[in-house]
């Protein structure tokens, strides 16, 4: 069975249909990459796994639980982490902190109360924060970063969680060609072993990367398979790739 | 940090058995340990957890009132009205012929004492429960505050012939005294030690994430409401024991005292001393209430223009308070130093490999001008 | 019974009038510009002593309207440029800065005026009542005070709605650095709908003067009204108000008549706050798309 199972969203908002019946599924240790033009829903289809807003009609399956309708922090729980399109973190806390906050524990009020960190708790930190390579930025507060590095200690705080799904909404948006190459490379690394589900308009990045794709256009599955299958879809090049375009 | 705590706790804790009893000091001194934890009942939620409440003193009044009505009905046990009842005088006043019986219990000191307490707790834990579970926080949260504070003092004056209106509660035997004082000073040290757990421990931390960034912290699987109602709940409790122990000190309590003015007053205390910081309440509730002490005498007119000019030099040049602008300075000063330090050394490396002197230093045997 | 009911009705309209009256202008600067004027009661208590001031000198509420929408309005500007311009990101600390704001018009009045009451009459015109049901006189000051509140909703959705002023503002408040690159300047936009928004405190307490004594500290209650009224209402949605003030102001006028005002208020206060729970945004709040 799918990690992650679409069947049937819809989503209207005020009179117009965003996602239209929508079926989708991950599997497990996938990295999914989910294209598609501005508006063809990709965004409101995360913001709804990640249940930021209720779909109108259909059901979400995560890891066997039906998780339509729950609210953010128990779907995380449940496993899913999310990846904003705008780098979104503890702004005045520092680096250190922004990870160490997001480490996989128990989230009740009462049993985190008087809990420190433990050694390896401290040990996993300094990992995550080797691995995005912002361990000599530990004790910066975060609104001291580079866009960029935002982008990674967002990404490290995501891996912190420990989740069954990361949900990546764009993070190379404002990037460098080098800093977007870098990242690449990252959420390869990332991918050996989670199940990411990347959003991505950065076709050369998405080559690079992708070995399977979704493409959505108007709140619809368009086109799924191998990357090359999919972009020598003659629909898909028409909607997405523009006609006639080379790629 | 440590020594300096310890001399201000000396200081405070000796200064009554130095001047005697009997001082001014002594009981502005008591007051201002109440205003200070207030100050630091606001701070945990505003400071730290990024929830702006106008009406925190309505725990604070509620806790007051409680602990006031406990030691007049006990007053008037001993001290007959003119009539010769034995009830509080303003029930007499306002035609009651009897003590009500809803507050007979009250006769007994600790349950009004745990009233005090728990009444304003679990108030505070209904309001957080209908506003932080639906999201309702920033202005709004302020102005319903601010509306709850003003309504409670509009009820207190109406049912005056049970609060004593106006007039507030007066003439009732308080506890003025060294032993009441070091009592409120070892509660004002518990307060700040689970305050310094409290923010300094991994809630603390999760509690400045959810100042920072609430919806992101939700998408990291906190319930980010049931810890704003957690911690607003823990500073009513502080708050309603401020209260308490005030209404025991001063012995006079009035509607003034669950006011929005009142809670306003603390929020800048927090704010001139420091919000965010521990130390920072104590500072401005000393300070600014000590301020007022000294010119409010000679500047009756002007200590209110002064205040409001102090609202707006802290929001405008201040953000930080003292306590948080002396961090940063310290800080950008050790920095400053450490790379100074650090220019001047390559600059000496440089020297020494090119056998050249320091910049700026004249060369010895030449003329500086 | 029906007859005391509907007098008590009309009752709550004079009430609603007052609270819409008060509330405009503030849902204009809070709603607009989205700027927290904590001096909002201040403001309403200047325009009362203009009025005053206007009546000692010989004229009446018509001639105090303009006088104290003036006055007031030039006071905003200067609270704009002084204070708010400086911290339009930072809503909680506008809070407190205007919170100060307020303290010190207070102070500053009571020092010009000293502390005694003024007394501001109504125009001769509008003396006397009409008995619009049974025995129960209904002054034609409320009447006016209705009418005031019609014409002071309809001149605000004008200028939002149908002058070229109004789009400026409408897209400033839709997207702000988009509407800065079309050129229109965002910071001229919010010093002029501030101080409109003053504008409108100060005709508020113009009008308001001669139903309630000219006190320094009398602008507080109106604030504290205006707020709850927009908050039940909705922030950014002039509907709001109009909405917002007739239930508060049926609701307590009603409540009162049943139990006392204090309760009416508790009651209406309850009821705002499970209205919140409802609608998060207030009743009209909802239609703001994020």
């Amino acid at each position: 069975m799918a990690l992650l199972e679409v069947k049937g969203l819809t989503t209207r908002v005020s009179g117009y249909t965003i996602l239209d019946n929508l079926d989708f599924s991950v599997e497990e240790n996938e990295l999914r990459v989910l294209l598609g033009p501005n508006g063809a829903g990709k965004t409101t289809l995360i913001a709804m796994i990640t249940g930021q807003f209720r779909p109108t009609a259909g059901k979400i399956h995560f890891a066997g639980q039906d998780i339509t309708g729950w609210s953010p922090d128990a779907i995380f729980l449940a496993g899913i982490s999310r990846k904003f399109q705008v780098p979104n973190m503890y702004e005045t806390l520092s680096v250190y902190d922004n990870v160490m906050v997001s480490l996989q524990s128990d989230r009740k009020v009462f049993k985190y109360m008087f809990k420190g960190v433990t050694a390896a708790e401290d040990e996993r930190i300094w990992e995550i924060l080797d691995f995005v390579e912002l361990a000599g930025k530990a004790s910066d507060p975060a609104d001291t970063l580079a866009h960029g590095e935002r982008q990674w200690l967002e990404m490290g705080m995501l891996i912190a969680s420990n989740p069954k799904l990361l949900l990546l909404d764009e993070p190379t948006t404002g990037m460098t060609p080098d800093g977007k190459q870098r990242t690449a490379a990252l959420i390869q690394k990332i991918a050996r072993n989670h199940t990411v589900l990347l959003v991505e308009h950065d076709m050369h990045l998405v080559r690079q990367i992708a070995r399977k794709v979704t493409v959505l256009h108007q709140g619809q599955v368009l086109a799924e398979g191998a990357l090359d299958e999919v972009v020598s879809n003659k629909t898909v090049r028409e909607v997405y790739l523009g006609k006639g375009k080379r790629h | 940090m440590l020594l300096l705590g310890a001399a201000v706790v000396a200081v405070i804790g000796g200064f009554p058995v130095v001047a005697g009893t009997d001082s001014y000091i002594l009981l502005l001194l008591g007051k201002f340990l109440c205003y200070a934890i207030f100050a630091l009942s606001i701070d945990l939620i505003w400071g730290f957890t990024g929830i702006l409440s106008l009406g925190q003193a309505v725990y604070f009044g509620i806790g007051a009132y409680f602990v006031a009505l406990s030691l007049k009905i006990n007053y008037a046990l001993d001290h007959p009205t003119r009539y010769g009842n034995k009830f509080p005088d303003f029930m007499e006043w306002n035609g009651l012929k009897a003590l009500p019986h809803f507050m007979e219990p009250l006769v007994s000191t600790p349950f009004a004492v745990a009233c005090a307490l728990i009444v304003p707790t679990a108030l505070a834990f209904i309001f957080g429960v209908i506003t932080f579970k639906r999201h309702i926080y920033g202005v709004y949260c302020a102005v319903i505050t601010l509306a709850e504070s003003l309504i409670l003092q509009e009820f207190i004056i109406e049912y005056q012939a049970y609060t004593g209106g106006f007039n507030g509660i007066t003439d009732y035997s308080n506890y003025l005294g060294i032993p009441f004082l070091w009592f409120m000073l070892a509660v004002t040290i518990a307060f700040f030690l689970i305050a310094r757990v409290l923010t300094h421990s991994r809630i603390g931390t999760v509690l400045k994430s959810i100042r920072d960034n609430d919806l992101r912290a939700q998408f990291m699987g906190y319930n980010v409401a049931n810890y704003r109602i957690f911690v607003f709940c823990v500073s009513a409790f502080m708050s309603a024991a401020a209260g308490a122990m005030y209404a025991a000190w001063v012995g006079i309590i009035s509607y003034l005292d669950t006011g929005p003015v009142f809670s306003v007053e603390g929020v800048i205390w927090t704010a001139v001393g420091g919000r965010a910081t521990l130390i920072g309440p104590f500072l401005g509730a000393f300070l600014v209430k000590g301020l007022e002490f000294l010119l409010s005498g000679v500047l009756a007119a002007f200590w209110q223009l002064l205040v409001g000019l102090l609202f707006i030099f802290v929001v405008l040049v201040m953000p930080d308070g003292i306590v948080g602008s002396i961090a940063h300075w310290l800080r950008r000063h050790r920095k400053g130093t450490l790379t100074q330090l650090r220019e001047e050394q390559d600059l000496l490396a440089h020297d020494r490999e090119h056998d050249w002197q320091p910049a700026g230093v004249p060369r010895s045997g030449e003329e500086s001008v | 019974m029906t007859q005391a009911l509907i007098s008590q009705i009309l009752i709550g309209v004079s009430v609603t009038a007052i609270l819409v009256i008060s509330a405009i202008g503030l849902a204009v600067i809070f709603g607009v510009a989205g700027v927290i004027n904590m001096a909002h009661g201040q403001f309403i208590m200047v325009g009362a002593y203009t009025a005053a001031v206007i009546g000692k000198m010989g004229g009446n509420t018509f001639v105090a309207i303009p006088v104290s929408f003036v006055v007031v309005a030039l006071l905003g500007l200067a609270v704009e440029r002084g204070v708010i311009r400086w911290i339009y990101d930072r809503p909680l600390e506008t809070l407190l800065a205007t919170w100060g704001v307020g303290i010190i018009l207070e102070v500053v009045m009571k020092l010009i005026f000293g502390p005694e009451l003024y007394y501001v009459g109504a125009p001769k015109v509008l003396a006397g009542s009409v008995h619009l049901v049974g025995r129960l006189p209904y002054p034609y000051y409320r009447l006016f005070l209705i009418v005031v509140a019609i014409l002071m909703v309809a001149a605000t959705f004008y200028l939002i709605f149908r002058t070229d002023f109004g789009l400026k503002v409408r897209a400033v408040r839709r997207n702000r650095a988009m509407s800065g690159c079309l050129g229109i300047d965002t910071a001229k936009i919010d010093m002029m709908i501030f101080m409109f928004g003053s504008g409108l405190a100060g005709i508020a307490g113009a009008v308001l003067a001669p139903i309630k004594s000219v006190s320094t500290t009398m602008g507080f209650r109106y604030a504290v009204d205006s707020y709850m009224t927009i908050v039940l209402g909705g922030v950014g949605n002039l509907w709001g108000v109009p909405t917002g003030g007739g239930l508060i102001g049926e609701g307590e006028t009603l409540l009162a008549y049943k139990f006392n005002s204090v309760i009416g208020e508790l009651l209406v206060f309850i009821f705002i706050v499970i209205a919140i729970r409802v609608f998060p945004r207030g009743i009209f709040g909802y239609q703001e798309r994020r």
